[in-house]
């Protein structure tokens, strides 16, 4: 059902495929009409199904069989040429794929003790500047970059101290990638944390904990200096952080929304226009929302430091297309408005976000 | 006894007889006038007309004027004649009074067929009006369908239109690719001519690359790319791990584990167990200052337990507990040093006060549970009740499961059961 006046972007569905296998992650592959769905057969072991938008249905083109289920895949890290797919599966094994020889992995590293929940790839598909790189989160409480290029061990590691007890980390996502040394990883805990590490000075940048579990984590783009974060969580509540302007003691100004009452379970910004995102919900519903900067971005407190200011977050449409959550969302990077979703109901769905130039 | 009104004039023509009755002095409503095909009564107590018809008439239609002090009557009839009389002459009072229950029947039942007409001509109406929403209803669903629809078309359109265009490109580029392959693979040619000894099987192998336009030329040609982006993009970055902590646990939990309630509960135990001091000064007046305190004594009796002396650290706990009875770690040092001594007895006793002090069970209190679960296990076993202290020692071993000195005490455990069970 979408509602709202004769301009409002209108979130249509185009088209439903029903799956026989758990869905964890869907993703669009670069600079095709095709999309990816990964996840995990009845039997325990993992699928990648490739499908092509073809008219008005979804025609199944490959399918590929895995040892182990898979959660999670990116093509940040790849070229547009070879676009190779890397994957994190519920064994902790990091893996890339070349979808037309995907019998032995390119690269492959058992690279966490526990499933891999969250992965992020930059430096690729000719977004952003520096070296590929892959960064992963896992149950095991640690976050791990990995390039390509170097076999088995992690470019960085960050994980907890001797005898502190561990909390999953449950998304990743890399930003401020804006010439080749800059490079941030935000990662965000089940306990509330978010830490942003920086890896060109290899520290811990920043860290604030937002009382619930943190699901998804997104700056608004990778490849330039950092400018908002969005990171949802537990209990219906997102917040977008204003990374222009980090405060000493305060860290980064945000803007809170409790937008449903279940948990929101991704966040993705649009490609082609950084202040509109879509949130998916643990009530099977999509909310695209709109960012509206404040008159002045930062401003200077009492003791002269700066700090930013967040701006608003106003609501353009939503719908609910499933009684299950949404766990998946990925934007097309070529076509405007188009996305897919993945829900556990079994079900893709590609759907069309209209009047988005109107916005 | 009613009034007969016996004064009315009346006149007919072929098809309708004009009737006037007056009455003076009385209010007519319509509900005293009665009419059947063949019957009329006006009744207007004490006031009665009656009036047997000679003919039916058409009641339906007919009507009653009232009037100042008069009702004009026009009555319809059925049969279009000339009356001889209005009322029927030879009327006997049995046939009256049957003609009139007649008529009151024929009244009622005429009512009746009205009002289940009425009924019918409602519910009629009601579906009618249904169906009219229902189809007003389906035409505004099918507008927002097709609106819909062809937004759905139109982005169809424009995918296929965009995937022609990627295709083309991607031909474009395939051909561009085989032209300059093609231009490198002559260069190759050229080269290898140029040396003498070579037979044709390179050039043929060559050429086959040449024409097969598949993922051996990607291969090939994207490898060229790659090496020179390979010298653009910076060396891996050298390996560094960065330590990390997480917002310790106490408060703010994470709020779906928030076991606030009990730990606000322990602490506030906690609290008065430190204030209250169950003094009984009368016989600690000869103790010294610091002997009251009963940390300091708690203090004295480890050092004394970690000597081996026994007795002493007893003696030092039980004046401690007689100064604050609500520290549940003495009573579990207290059982330690009961179970050196073999008073078993006394050491579950302990223990078992020690458990009851540290409800509820929090993170802050889990070692002093596992060491009191241990030391009753102990105490029950050494007493031969093997099961008691099984029991023990797997709650121990459910608050610290990777203690391996408790694993290994309780496989001990169930073997002596199993082993007694077998005997006996």
């Amino acid at each position: 059902m979408s509602s709202g006046g004769p301009e409002r972007p209108q979130l249509v569905a185009h088209v439903q495929q029903a799956l026989s296998y758990t869905l964890f992650d869907c993703k669009w592959v670069p600079r095709s009409a095709r999309l990816l769905c990964l996840g995990s057969a009845a039997r325990g072991t993992g699928l990648i199904q490739l499908y092509e938008l073809r008219g008005g249905r979804l025609a199944l083109l490959r399918e590929i069989e895995k040892a182990k289920p898979i959660k999670c895949g990116t093509f940040g890290a790849t070229s547009l040429q070879q676009r190779y797919l890397a994957t994190g599966d519920f064994g902790g094994n990091l893996n890339i794929w070349n979808l037309e020889a995907p019998e032995i992995p390119v690269y492959s590293v058992k690279g966490h003790k526990e499933i891999i929940n969250s992965i992020d790839g930059v430096g690729g598909l000719g977004i952003g500047e520096g070296a590929p790189e892959i960064v992963t989160g896992s149950r095991d409480g640690t976050v791990k970059v990995w390039d390509p290029r170097q076999k088995d061990t992690p470019v960085a590691n960050m994980e907890p101290v001797e005898g502190e007890s561990k909390r999953d980390c449950w998304t990743v996502a890399f930003g401020n990638a804006y010439n080749q040394e800059e490079r941030v990883v935000c990662a965000g805990y089940d306990n509330g944390d978010i830490k942003l590490f920086d890896l060109k000075t290899m520290s811990l940048r920043w860290e604030t904990n937002i009382k619930n579990g943190v699901c998804s984590v997104e700056f608004d783009r990778k490849d330039v200096n950092m400018n908002k974060l969005v990171a949802t969580s537990l209990e219906g509540k997102f917040h977008v952080f204003d990374m222009r302007t980090q405060h000493p003691t305060k860290g980064f100004a945000s803007v809170t929304e409790k937008a449903q009452k279940s948990t929101i379970w991704q966040v993705r910004h649009l490609p082609q226009n950084r202040d509109i995102f879509m949130t998916s919900g643990g009530a099977g519903s999509l909310h695209l929302w709109k960012y509206e900067y404040p008159a002045q971005r930062s401003k200077k407190d009492s003791e002269g430091a700066e700090m930013g200011v967040a701006g608003s977050v106003s609501l353009l449409q939503n719908v609910t297309l499933s009684t299950q959550p949404i766990s998946s969302l990925d934007w097309s990077p070529d076509k405007k408005g188009l996305c897919v979703c993945g829900a556990f109901d079994q079900t893709v769905r590609v759907l069309i976000v209209t009047k988005l130039n109107k916005v | 006894m009613p009034v007969w009104l016996r004064e009315y004039s009346w006149r007919q023509t072929a098809s309708a007889v004009y009737l006037s009755l007056p009455l003076r002095g009385v209010r007519v409503t319509p509900a005293n006038i009665f009419c059947t095909d063949q019957y009329l009564k006006v009744s207007i107590p004490p006031f009665l007309f009656e009036a047997i018809l000679y003919a039916p008439i058409d009641d339906t239609n007919s009507t009653a004027k009232i009037g100042n002090g008069i009702i004009f009557f026009t009555l319809y009839k059925k049969e279009v004649a000339m009356w001889d009389s209005l009322t029927l002459a030879n009327a006997n009072k049995e046939n009256l009074q049957y003609l009139r229950e007649n008529a009151v029947l024929k009244a009622h039942e005429k009512a009746k067929e009205e009002t289940e007409a009425k009924k019918v001509t409602k519910q009629e109406h009601k579906k009618y009006a249904l169906e009219a929403t229902m189809k007003l209803e389906e035409a505004e669903r099918k507008r927002i369908e097709d609106l819909k629809e062809r937004e759905r078309q139109r982005v169809t359109k424009e995918l296929e239109l965009w995937k022609k265009q990627q295709k083309d490109a991607e031909k474009q580029k395939r051909v561009q690719k085989e032209v300059e392959l093609h231009q490198e693979v002559e260069q190759l040619k050229e080269k290898k001519k140029e040396k003498m000894n070579k037979t044709r099987i390179p050039n043929e192998g060559t050429s086959k690359t040449r024409l097969k336009p598949t993922k051996g030329c990607h291969g090939s040609y994207s490898m060229f790319s790659e090496n020179l982006k390979e010298e653009q993009l910076p060396a891996p970055r050298s390996a560094a791990t960065i330590k990390i902590n997480f917002t310790s646990r106490v408060f703010p939990t994470a709020l779906r584990e928030s076991r606030i309630a009990e730990e606000e509960e322990w602490l506030c135990k906690q609290a008065e167990a430190r204030r209250t001091v169950s003094a009984d000064l009368s016989e600690l007046e000869d103790l010294k200052e610091e002997e009251k305190n009963p940390d300091w004594l708690k203090d004295k009796g480890n050092k004394m337990f970690a000597t081996g002396n026994y007795l002493a650290a007893v003696n030092a706990y039980n004046l401690a507990v007689r100064l604050n009875n609500k520290l549940p770690l003495l009573y579990l040092n207290r059982a330690a040093c009961h179970l050196k001594l073999r008073n078993l007895h006394k050491a579950i006793e302990d223990s078992s006060k020690a458990l009851e002090l540290l409800t509820p069970p929090v993170p802050d209190n889990e070692n002093a549970r596992v060491k009191a679960y241990v030391r009753r296990g102990t105490a029950f076993c050494q007493l031969e009740l093997y099961t008691e202290g099984l029991q023990d020692y797997e709650a121990a071993l459910k608050i610290d499961p990777k203690n391996k000195t408790i694993e290994k005490d309780a496989e001990k455990i169930r073997h002596l059961i199993q082993g007694t069970t077998q005997d006996s």
